[in-house]
């Protein structure tokens, strides 16, 4: 308990909900930043390993490996799990794009507009998008990610991992349509 | 028995225009097993109209009815079903409905009725003005050439602005077969604006001050519409925006929920920002913008407001504002509607030089909402368009149309994508000016008929996107592979269906789709994802029969069928389940009469089978099955050879369409040979008079030799 006798655990809980209204996940480390302001003692040597099993207990609360490999807790009623992860590879655009064409391709499954990437969340520009798709190009690790244009010309990206390059085209040249066809 | 019944304004109307009697019935005594809608719409066509009533004749009767959930708070509820024989059916007129919305069907139940039978012809053009009991035969000589506007304020000016006018456009007058009924600015019913051009009618105006009253508990009624309003999504019922939110797992950038935060209705005075929480129910009007869905994020800037039919918080017709359009082509700066409607003048182009989402799009667009709108011209489903687009590149109009006739269209600006072609198409059309408009404005079955172009020219070609009997598909195999046929072979017109398309396009992971088809339909084998279609199945022909019948029932209530069903939602909380009982709910507490889910269902599927009926005796044809439920060739072809059931393509196999219609004909309880119900259906469902009379007719199954 801090001297306003609030309890430990649902401190911590709370320093993640306030994160999730804010529309961020955030570590264990960025919790007991927020213990410490709230005036509890987080100086023991385990206050970390305390901090991350309170917080993967707690049943109000999920976590998610991010992009520097370190758990990333959020209240999903308050922030989704997609759009967390999104804000948590927004410093890295390559990562941010190719996770993002990976998790569409797999679970919709889908190739996404190029132009989506412009837009709100991500918010990149076209010469940021342009930069990321030349580093996926010349890394290895990226070389499921590619791209199919339609037939008025339209770009969209997809994983080759979940989606066949002819099943990816078919899917854009649907998805560019569905506004004639209403 | 009919006053102490809910929901039910209570009576049904009769004008007869030859002879000016008006007369009322009740509702529920003659009508409850058909509910409203297009029920009483068939049922009035099947006792009243003999076969072979064509659909000019003055023996052809025009019912708009509108159902229980009209003019309640019940969301997404304002329809009004235009029930006829319809022009635009070829080889020959048969039954056919088109739907309104707008503020017309509440209005009639604040007057008291349920719905509005007109028959005969009058001597001289006429309007109806119903006004509570008042009902009166007008004079409309004066109205007689005008548009629809211009009918629409004039009558408003006698009546008061708050009443709701339908009226038809010169087209409607000369009889085109492609003419609208249209109220509330935007809300048309296509196809039946002729039959009332045929009867004389340039108008319906009613201004009712009743209310609807409910037989169930409020509270629990206020708890079920809360509860609705919960499970809705955007336009369509996309249950997922489209795009990534802190209030969503999921997102789709084909969604037609558009209304992100941060996004203004830039034309609005003053403008006006989306802020808030999208889940936020007051605010689920700013969900849908259907300028931005089909124009482009451009049109936000253009953007005043959704408008739509009463108790709906969707608005799906956009109000649009571009100045320019009035500065260079002379029309109004505002425009409003959706879907097909707002693409009107858009279509017309193959290629527009700038794009689909160019400000010339936009001013296509609004340039033939304004001239179609008004002159009352219908586009069957984009049809006109596509008809014009194939007729003028191979050669067609060049052939049929004299020298003179052709040389006056202005076709360089239609090569170059000038939307003011539009300004002499249109009309040209509307007015039946011409060859070109004679033929045009009878649809597609006016192409087979004067210009001996064969229906086979037609449904071999993709590109038209024709279906049968002089009408398009409407969300079939490219959507939803074998359910999308079968739902597709049912109708006279479009099928109109949307109850499958809702579903497979709602924005769910495919998985999500399988495990809400396995609660729904039995199986997750119910629904395929687009694209990669596996054999027919049991499970796929039940969810086709639902499609239908919930379609009916929608049509028959007075609910919007552009967002219902509602099997989905956008809520994690539900497992992005929805509740596919809620119209038996509303029902039960609406009328006081206690029903399910099954018992809802069966009475839909009872007018389902009525249509069928209807349709069978008016062609007198004992083989439904090859003669009416046929797909286009184009179905089973594919443009780069892929074979059926490969990945990314659409194409269906035939033998496995065959089995498709097997196993849709026996979850219907249909002889599998002809497709024609059975006297053990008929019976099922309580139509053992129309049962008795298609076996006196030898058209139900086992009747002939
Ligand atoms: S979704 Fe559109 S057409 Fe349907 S009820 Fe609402 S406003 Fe009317």
């Amino acid at each position: 308990m801090n001297s306003a006798g609030e309890d430990w655990e649902e401190a911590a809980a709370e320093a993640v909900r306030e994160a999730s209204r804010q529309g961020r996940a955030v570590s264990a480390a960025e919790v007991l930043e927020a213990l410490a302001a709230r005036g509890f003692d987080v100086t023991s040597p385990d206050a970390g390993e305390k901090a991350e099993a309170a917080l993967r207990a707690h049943a109000g609360l999920a976590c998610f490996a991010g992009a520097d490999g370190a758990a990333r807790y959020h209240d999903p009623a308050l922030l989704s799990a997609t759009y967390a992860g999104i804000m948590d590879r927004k410093a890295s655009p390559t990562l941010l794009m190719a996770e993002e064409i990976r998790a569409n391709s797999r679970e919709y499954p889908r190739p996404v507009p190029v132009e989506l990437f412009e837009a709100e969340p991500f918010g990149l520009t076209p010469e940021q998008i342009g930069d990321a798709l030349r580093a996926m190009a010349e890394n290895p690790a990226f070389e499921d990610i590619a791209f199919t244009a339609t037939s008025t010309g339209a770009v969209y990206l997809f994983s080759s991992r979940s989606l066949e390059p002819g099943y990816a085209k078919f899917l854009a040249e649907h998805a560019q349509n569905l506004a004639m066809n209403p | 028995m009919a006053s102490a019944t809910g929901g039910f304004a209570g009576k049904v109307l009769r004008v007869d225009l030859s002879t000016g009697a008006v007369s009322t019935e009740s509702t529920v005594e003659r009508y409850l097993d058909v509910l409203g809608g297009t029920g009483i719409g068939y049922r009035v066509l099947w006792d009243e109209v003999p076969a072979g009533t064509g659909a000019f004749d003055p023996a052809n009767k025009i019912v708009f009815a509108t159902g229980v959930l009209a003019g309640t708070g019940v969301p997404c509820n304002g329809r009004t079903a235009v029930t006829t024989i319809f022009p635009t059916c070829w080889p020959k007129p048969l039954v056919g409905s088109g739907h309104m919305g707008g503020q017309f069907a509440a209005k009639l139940k604040y007057a008291g009725y349920d719905a509005l039978i007109v028959e005969g012809k009058a001597d001289r053009p006429v309007w109806i003005s119903i006004r509570n009991s008042q009902v009166q035969i007008r004079d409309a000589r004066g109205l007689w050439g005008e548009g629809i506007r211009r009918a629409t304020l004039e009558i408003s000016r006698e009546m008061g602005g708050e009443c709701a006018v339908a009226a038809i456009g010169q087209a409607g007058e000369k009889l085109a077969p492609m003419a609208i009924v249209a109220n509330s600015v935007s809300h048309s019913a296509g196809g039946v604006g002729g039959v009332m051009g045929s009867k004389n009618l340039k108008a319906v105006a009613v201004q009712g001050d009743g209310a609807v009253r409910l037989a169930g508990d409020k509270g629990e009624w206020e708890r079920l519409v809360k509860f609705h309003l919960s499970i809705l999504g955007g336009n369509n019922q996309h249950v997922v925006p489209s795009f990534p939110t802190p209030q969503s797992e999921y997102y789709n950038p084909g969604s037609r929920w558009v209304g992100e935060p941060g996004r203004r209705w830039g034309a609005a005075e003053p403008p006006v920002e989306i802020t808030g929480n999208i889940r936020d129910l007051n605010r689920i009007a700013y969900r849908t913008n259907s300028a931005a869905f089909y124009l482009g994020a451009n049109a936000w800037q253009y953007t005043v407001r959704g408008n739509g039919c009463t108790g709906c918080p969707i608005r799906c017709h956009t109000i649009v504002k571009v100045p320019s359009v009035a500065a260079k082509y002379g029309v109004g700066e505002m425009g409003q509607n959706t879907c097909a409607g707002l693409l009107f003048g858009r279509g017309f182009f193959r290629k527009l030089a700038a794009g689909d989402k160019s400000h010339t799009s936009l001013e296509a667009c609004m340039l033939g909402m304004h001239l179609a709108d008004d002159l009352g011209l219908w586009c069957n489903y984009g049809q006109l368009q596509r008809d014009l687009i194939k007729l003028y590149y191979d050669g067609t109009l060049k052939a049929k149309l004299g020298a003179k006739e052709y040389d006056s269209i202005p076709w360089d600006k239609y090569e170059s994508g000038d939307p003011a072609f539009l300004l002499d198409m249109i009309p040209r059309i509307a007015n039946r000016q011409g060859e070109l408009g004679a033929v045009l404005s009878q649809g597609t079955a006016g192409l087979f008929t004067a210009w001996s172009i064969t229906e086979r020219d037609w449904s071999q070609d993709k590109e038209t996107a024709y279906w049968k009997m002089g009408h398009p598909k409407h969300h079939a195999n490219e959507d939803d592979g074998q359910c999308g046929v079968i739902i597709n072979t049912q109708y006279n017109r479009d099928a109109q269906c949307h109850s499958h398309v809702n579903f497979v396009r709602n924005g769910l992971p495919l998985a999500v789709q399988k495990r809400l088809a396995a609660e729904t339909w039995g199986s997750p084998e119910a629904v395929d994802a687009v694209g990669d279609y596996t054999p027919a199945n049991v499970y796929k022909a039940r969810r086709a029969k639902w499609a239908l019948i919930r379609k009916e029932l929608h049509d028959s209530l007075g609910l919007c069928n552009w967002m219902g069903p509602w099997v989905a939602s956008p809520l994690k909380e539900r497992d992005y389940g929805g509740d596919d009982s809620l119209e038996s709910k509303f029902f039960s507490l609406a009328t006081g009469l206690k029903t399910n889910r099954e018992e809802l269902d069966r009475m839909g599927e009872r007018i389902f089978v009525l249509h069928r009926a209807l349709t069978q005796r008016d062609m007198g044809e004992p083989d439904l099955r090859s003669r009416h439920d046929t797909v286009p060739d184009w179905v089973f072809k594919d443009a780069n050879g892929a074979a059926p059931f490969s990945k990314g393509t659409t194409r269906m196999d035939r033998e496995d369409i065959a089995k498709a219609m097997d196993l849709f004909y026996e979850v219907m309880d249909w002889d599998r040979a002809t497709g024609a119900p059975t006297m053990e259906a008929y019976a099922r469902l309580g139509l053992q008079d129309v049962g008795r009379r298609m076996q006196a007719l030898k058209l139900t199954p086992g009747t002939r030799g």
